[in-house]
């Protein structure tokens, strides 16, 4: 794609003459910087897990978040540039809220994640709406969560477009990651293989040893909705691999 | 309520708009125009029930004016007070409704419905829609349900209620021979649809006599999992 | 009537006695007003007004007619006023109430119809577009206190069935095979209702006929009536816009009349 680069990828919302947007396209880019983080959908729940670059000792490791709680039934999970994202979980908490407190049922996976996506494509170079950004957002998302329709897993990545997955890995160790994704699923796999095979793959493509303090890992399911593993859950899960 | 507290209610809507001094005015913004709905909620149907007569004060502007409203394949709304208000409501829950399919595709659930009418008539909690509502339809897991509503939103799910100008006619009556108040011996057992529609017609019947906005005739509206079937049976048109 | 039922009478009542109320606005002893301005007033009642409005369906049209009177209160004050507006070859309507709110939504929709003729699409108001749009507007602006103090009657035809619907100053609005307003819906609709029930469908004849009838009961029993009528038939071949039409009196009786000499 660096090909054709030229002129057009300066402004965020200009054409290039093939047709492409260059700031949408290298906001994706940016996701194949962050950390790893990988879903399953299974029939029974959804699994979401996450690689945490400890790049310091004194970082204390707990403060860095990348599964979040948007709802009691959906969770979710980032790569990318983690700052932006805060902006589209709080659309989503904001949205799921609103659902509930208007109609007074769970909001459905899959509108919460159109409702984020709304938000992806609000950016503009000049005299941006108060609260737009002037920018992509650099950040993917993977949205997991329980509805009438069963457990369900979305992808969204910058550009807006959001897709329904079975298995989906995001961020830098993406490509490897979906590849063994590819290989290790199958339609009748339980929750529990699910988080073991999400934990292999994770430490497959981490550069550093996969520990109980680097990954964060939250299962979605019909009976306890959103639930973070603890240290010694994570542990326990480990020591199997 | 006195009239002249509406009044500086509504003026309390935008306060620091454009700060602008407070309307005095005598001017009535609402009317009754009469009508009776009553819904009860069986085993696996709901049934809502409507005279069809429009009148303001001795006057009937209409015999053929139904005040249910069908909003889905298994939702009917009963809606009445204030005409001017009802269009208006129905209007705007249709709407929400059409947005509704189209953001989540699906069907709006009754129970939905019922929360998101609460709402409605809450935003307008200092101005609001003078109508009596009641939501039926089917829930989720396909039994009856019938949803009651106050003017400014409160709501709960009951088994059977009557709202409108001849309610407190009908109501107690349903207390007594679906809710079996004051029966000695009373053992509770399912309504059945026929008994339903013939009580129905009865209080209706009953209700066109001594109250001058119910009459004309009663309109049906019977939900089950195959659709809405209607039924109309005629009433006193004095 | 309106909100008794909510609250009783007297509203919810105060939170503690001599206190403020929530949502009510509350002078202080030796304050003036609240905002320190003075009460901003709006058209609170009708001025030059104008009373009856008859319409019926009759087989293939429609008929509507109205007197030629504006009242300034008791004051029979304009004898020419037209009361009936054209809107196109398929939509009459016919106004009671204020005449000067009359005039201004007229000219609104005068406007409105030059507008959807310069885009030359086709499209025209019907008389349900038009009775849904004048209901909107009649609810929005009792919604801000400031009606249009009118009753409107649209009249007209609707992929070639008759049409006839009614709205009022607070936005109440309903369709029906005979419409009146103010006096008429007393002493004429019960007339027309009789007819149109034991004859069934009328005939253009018939209806005019009709029409000119309760006109006439009109001009003999309400006040604020004039023997000078418009009357306009919609039929597929357009409008028929006839009038000022007088009807024949007869005062024969009067003088037996006692007591009002």
């Amino acid at each position: 794609m660096f090909l054709t680069r030229s002129e057009y990828d300066r402004g965020v919302n200009t054409f290039s003459p093939e047709g492409r947007l260059f700031q949408v396209e290298y906001a994706i880019e940016a996701i194949k910087l962050g950390s790893t983080a990988i879903g399953i959908q299974t029939s029974e729940g959804v699994v979401l897990a996450v690689e945490k670059r400890v790049t310091s000792p004194l970082i204390e490791a707990g403060s860095i978040e990348k599964i979040m709680e948007v709802d009691k039934h959906i969770a979710c999970a980032m790569s990318g540039l983690i700052a932006d994202s805060k902006t589209l979980i709080d659309r989503a908490r904001v949205e799921a809220q609103n659902h509930w407190f208007t109609y007074n049922e769970k909001m459905n996976v899959e509108s919460v994640t159109q409702a984020v996506s709304n938000l992806a494509l609000q950016f503009g170079d000049d005299d941006p709406d108060p609260g737009a950004m002037s920018r992509p957002f650099g950040v993917a998302l993977l949205f997991a969560g329980i509805d009438e329709k069963g457990p369900r897993l979305f992808h969204m990545d910058p550009s807006g477009t959001f897709l329904q997955y079975d298995g989906k890995a995001i961020g830098s160790g993406s490509e490897g990651a979906q590849q063994a994704l590819q290989e290790a699923f199958h339609k009748s796999m339980t929750l529990k293989e699910a988080c073991k095979t999400a934990l292999t793959i994770l430490k497959q493509v981490m550069e550093e040893k996969l520990n109980a303090t680097n990954v964060e890992m939250c299962t979605v399911t019909p009976q306890n909705l959103f639930r973070m593993f603890t240290k010694d859950e994570l542990e326990a899960i480990i020591k199997d691999i | 309520m006195a009239f002249s507290d509406m009044m500086s209610y509504n003026s309390m809507k935008q306060p620091l708009q454009d700060y602008q001094a407070p309307n005095q005015l005598h001017f009535n913004p609402y009317d009754f125009n009469g009508g009776t709905i009553l819904a009860i909620a069986g085993e696996d149907y709901a049934l809502i029930a409507t005279d069809t007569r429009l009148s303001q004060g001795f006057s009937i502007h209409s015999h053929d004016n139904p005040k249910t409203y069908p909003l889905s394949s298994k939702t009917v709304l009963g809606c009445c007070g204030f005409h001017g208000d009802v269009l208006t409501l129905t209007k705007v829950i249709s709407a929400r409704l059409q947005i509704f399919e189209k953001d989540h595709n699906k069907q709006m659930p009754t129970s939905s419905v019922a929360a998101m009418l609460s709402t409605i008539l809450y935003y307008r909690r200092f101005f609001p829609y003078y109508t009596h509502n009641l939501v039926a339809g089917l829930d989720d897991d396909g039994k009856g349900c019938v949803y009651s509503f106050d003017p400014v939103g409160s709501y709960e799910r009951e088994v059977f209620r009557a709202k409108g100008s001849a309610s407190s006619m009908l109501q107690p009556l349903l207390d007594n021979q679906i809710g079996g108040k004051n029966q000695q011996g009373y053992v509770a057992q399912p309504l059945p649809l026929e008994r339903c529609v013939t009580l129905v017609k009865d209080v209706f019947t009953s209700a066109a006599e001594r109250d001058i906005y119910t009459g004309d005739s009663v309109q049906i509206s019977i939900i089950t999992k195959d659709g809405i079937k209607n039924e109309r049976f005629p009433l006193r048109r004095d | 009537m309106a909100l008794s039922g909510m609250f009783g009478r007297d509203g919810p009542g105060p939170l503690w006695g001599g206190g403020p109320t929530p949502g009510l606005f509350y002078n202080f002893p030796g304050s003036r007003n609240t905002s320190g301005m003075e009460a901003k007033q709006v058209t609170q009642s009708p001025v030059v007004t104008g009373s009856s409005v008859l319409g019926l369906q009759f087989k293939g049209g429609v008929i509507i007619a109205a007197d030629m009177l504006g009242s300034y209160g008791s004051l029979a004050r304009y004898r020419n006023c037209p009361r009936l507006l054209k809107v196109n070859d398929t939509t009459v309507i016919g106004a009671a109430g204020d005449y000067a709110d009359f005039q201004h939504l007229s000219s609104a929709i005068e406007q409105r119809v030059i507008d959807e003729e310069c885009m030359n699409d086709g499209f025209a108001y019907t008389p349900t577009s038009l009775h849904c749009w004048l209901t909107r507007v009649l609810y929005n602006r009792r919604c801000q206190f400031n009606p249009f103090w009118n009753t409107y009657i649209v009249a007209g035809l609707e992929n070639d069935q008759p049409y006839l619907g009614y709205v009022d100053k607070i936005g109440m609005a309903y369709e029906a095979p005979s419409l009146a307003c103010g006096f008429g819906a007393y002493l004429a609709l019960p007339i027309i209702r009789d007819t149109m029930d034991k004859k069934g469908e009328l005939t253009k004849e018939e209806a005019v006929d009709l029409i000119d009838r309760c006109m006439k009961l009109l001009y003999y029993r309400d006040a604020r009536s004039l023997n000078k009528y418009q009357l306009a038939i919609i039929t597929k071949d357009g409008v028929d816009l006839r009038g000022p039409i007088v009807s024949e009196t007869n005062w024969e009786i009067a003088h037996m009349i006692k007591g009002y000499e």
